[in-house]
């Protein structure tokens, strides 16, 4: 029997797999996968020949006017009648469709991209800290903060109507008492008539300089504050008052929030954006959450809580690569639906401000001209619209392929 | 279970208060005022007034503070959104600014008609897409599945407004074969009994206008059922293909049991949790994207009145018809959670 010598052990070798991240083997998968392939190169044509156009083929939307050539049909050999080309016909001011279309597509794909990253964020940061303190103890420090946050927020309304707004930093420093005194009095009525006391001297005694009927109201109020504020209630009324509040926002119907939140800003590409972040938040934030939820629930948090690591370590170094998958997923997806939903405002007329283009408002502008036949007009933006929400579609699902381990074989 | 429920109800009442109060708050946060709209850049000053007092736009819109300090208690809860709270709990909506007629009355009339649209559009989607998920499922990678999927992923990537417009362009214009727009064709009669016109007509015998009906609502179904077609087929066949996997439906194979019943005895019974589940969401999505279709096919439902009220501030409509539909979604999303148990005996409510 011959013993092994180190050359064999190097020729073994090519068994141990090398080490690749999560990403760079999501990565492989992904542009393994023909369909995420195929949204990669759409994306990656659309962004790049409508960021190349924004800096380098000039458009003046406000100039670009020519009535001799209104509504005229594709031209590919220019002749005396339409003595250009235009691949895709021109429009009612006799504009050419494709040279708005490529340009539309700045504004069209930017308000996907900028809207979901603002309900990513928000939605994302409420989603989180919702999810860790429904299973993890809240530490003192973030109590404090919790219970100043909550005492100035229900301070608000003795505050209004008493018109003292000192009285919003008074119970926000009584909610940070409740907490540096959590142990006086702990678990008798005592302790909730004495802060409920204090309560009714902060909201009634001030407004005595208001007026005496003022005071009785707000003293009640005052009084209702601080008896709920001495409760102590930690993280899972956070995270039930988060998430109420995002249930109320997913009961409106999206569209008609979107076109109230424009209505509110004023109308414009800018306010689309942020009006459609809006409406998306509470989806990531209920995606965070239950991803949190479940993360948490794993040994090497227990591992790291018990190690003593502090709780803004536990979430960016444990839980956030964790969630990051689905969330990852879930943008992508989102950018589709988001570049749907800013198109149907445009078409509405409260997206980008003529002559501005964006496919959706050239889609509202042309469709009143369907009916004497200029169906390019309306054909091509459509197209574009299709094709983008296409790519971020096949992307996303070659991602969830990709990033789901479950489904790895 | 019964006391699943009556808690669930219960927990409806606060989410419907958050709406009203939000919707409360953003007519009143938008620019623009009511009694202006309605009488124009020119109308004078106490015209305004008047209008204003008449339907209590002059009053503060949540509390009072000014009166309170009279010791005014009940003129402290004398405000627009209490006021409207107190008429909405005795069921009366309030009256129209620009039209003075009451919104129950007129939601009455055109709630049914965004209704029939999505509950007709649903169905198609559900008897469409469910099988062809299964298929796909069963047929994993044949060119059938594969055809499917990229079909169900370009319909998922529609916009529906534009899939209209293209809809009326070629059925309409170009072949004349279906109407553009709107329920019935103004010469054919139907006496109304639920406004919903396919029941109605089919209740009276009036099989003209059911078949005038029909030919109406098809256009806008097909827009509208595109998206949540698709996304149920998709849904189906992840489902099936994840349960497909489990001993109990392998166990079956082996067993002997025909293909056709593994599929739908087994497999299906069990995969379809997360179906309900997209169904319920997709048909909120649905009610929201009413406001595109009901625009482009002239349907008189509440989507495109409600969007057109927001415009004209017309506030009693945009808080009556936000306030259905927010209460239509939340009662469905009830609806799938209770229908769990039922799906899935495992599910125990307590």
């Amino acid at each position: 029997m011959a013993e092994a010598t180190p050359s064999d052990i190097v020729r073994i070798d090519y068994a141990v797999r090398e080490h690749r991240s999560l990403w760079v083997d999501a990565w492989r998968q992904l542009i393994s996968s023909r369909t995420a392939r195929a949204g990669l190169l759409i994306i990656s044509v659309l962004i790049l020949s409508t960021v190349l156009a924004h800096y380098f083929w000039e458009y003046n939307p406000k100039t670009d006017l020519d009535y001799t050539l209104k509504l005229k049909p594709p031209t590919l050999i220019p002749n005396e009648e339409v003595p250009s080309v235009h691949i895709f016909g021109t429009d009612k001011l006799g504009r050419d469709i494709f040279r708005r279309v490529v340009h539309g597509g700045w504004n069209t794909l930017r308000v996907g991209v900028i809207a979901v990253t603002i309900s990513l964020f928000v939605g994302g940061l409420l989603g989180m800290l919702a999810g860790f303190f429904e299973s993890i103890e809240m530490t003192r420090l973030e109590k404090i903060f919790l219970l100043t946050f909550l005492g100035g927020l229900m301070g608000f309304i003795p505050a209004w109507i008493a018109e003292q707004p000192v009285q919003i930093v008074l119970f926000a420093i009584l909610g940070a008492t409740t907490v540096i005194f959590e142990n006086f009095l702990i678990g008798k009525p005592a302790r909730t008539i004495l802060f409920g006391a204090i309560g009714l001297f902060i909201g009634g005694g001030l407004a005595l300089f208001t007026s005496p009927y003022t005071a009785i109201v707000t003293g009640i109020l005052g009084g209702l504050i601080g008896a709920a504020l001495s409760l102590q209630l930690g993280g899972s009324l956070y995270s039930n008052v988060t998430m109420r509040a995002m249930d109320i926002v997913l009961a409106f119907p999206s569209y008609l929030l979107a076109i109230a939140i424009v209505a509110f800003l004023g109308t414009g590409l800018e306010k689309g954006m942020i009006a459609i972040g809006i409406v998306g938040i509470p989806i990531y934030a209920r995606l965070v959450r239950s991803s949190v939820l479940s993360v948490t629930q794993k040994e090497y948090i227990l591992a790291a809580q018990s190690v003593g690591e502090d709780h803004g370590r536990i979430i960016f170094r444990h839980i956030f690569p964790n969630v990051l998958s689905p969330l990852t997923v879930q943008a992508t997806l989102g950018i589709g639906s988001a570049i749907l939903t800013a198109a149907a405002l445009g078409f509405l007329g409260l997206g980008a401000v003529p002559p501005e283009p964006e496919w959706g408002a050239m889609l509202g502008d042309s469709y009143k001209y369907l009916s004497s036949g200029a169906w390019w007009a309306v054909v091509f933006p459509g197209v574009m619209i299709m094709l983008a929400v296409l790519g971020f579609n096949l992307l996303g699902d070659g991602l969830r392929d990709a990033l789901d381990p479950k489904m790895r074989v | 279970m019964v006391r699943y429920v009556i808690r669930r109800l219960i927990s409806i009442i606060p989410t419907i208060l958050g709406v009203t109060i939000v919707v409360f708050m953003f007519l009143r946060l938008i620019p623009g005022d009511p009694a202006v709209a309605m009488l124009g850049e020119h109308a004078t000053e106490e015209n305004v007034a008047r209008i204003r007092e008449q339907f209590g736009l002059n009053r503060p819109v949540f509390l009072d503070r000014e009166a309170l300090k009279q010791g005014d208690l009940k003129g402290f809860f004398n405000t627009q959104y209490l006021l409207y709270l107190g008429r909405l709990l005795r069921g009366d909506l309030g009256n129209s600014i620009h039209r003075r007629i009451p919104v129950a009355e007129t939601l009455a009339q055109r709630f049914p008609a965004t209704m029939e649209l999505a509950f007709f559009s649903m169905f198609i989607a559900i008897i469409i897409g469910v099988p062809v998920g299964i298929i796909s499922a069963a047929r994993r990678n044949s060119v059938l599945d594969s055809t499917t999927m990229v079909g169900s992923l370009v319909g998922v990537s529609m916009p529906i407004f534009w899939l209209g417009i293209m809809l009326i362009m070629l059925f309409a214009v170009t072949l004349q074969w279906l109407p553009a727009g709107g329920r019935l064709d103004s010469g054919i009669e139907l006496k109304t009994i639920t406004n919903f016109h396919l029941i109605d007509s089919l209740i009276t015998l009036n099989f003209a206008a059911f078949v005038n009906a029909l030919q109406h609502i098809i256009l806008p179904t097909i827009a509208l059922a595109t998206i949540p077609m698709a996304v149920i087929a998709r849904m189906t066949r992840s489902s099936m293909l994840d349960v497909m996997q489990e001993d109990y439906v392998r166990t079956a194979h082996a067993k002997g049991v025909a293909e056709r019943s593994v599929l739908y005895k087994h497999a299906l019974k069990n995969a379809f949790l997360p179906i309900i589940t997209i169904i319920g969401l997709q048909f909120g999505l649905l009610l929201a994207g009413a406001v595109l279709t009901e625009t482009i096919f002239s349907w008189p439902g509440i989507g495109k009145w409600v969007y057109d009220s927001i415009l004209s501030r017309d506030y009693p409509i945009v808080q009556g018809g936000t306030l259905l539909i927010a209460f239509i979604f939340v009662l469905i999303n009830l609806l799938v959670d209770i229908s769990y148990g039922y799906l899935d005996p495992r599910i125990h409510y307590d």
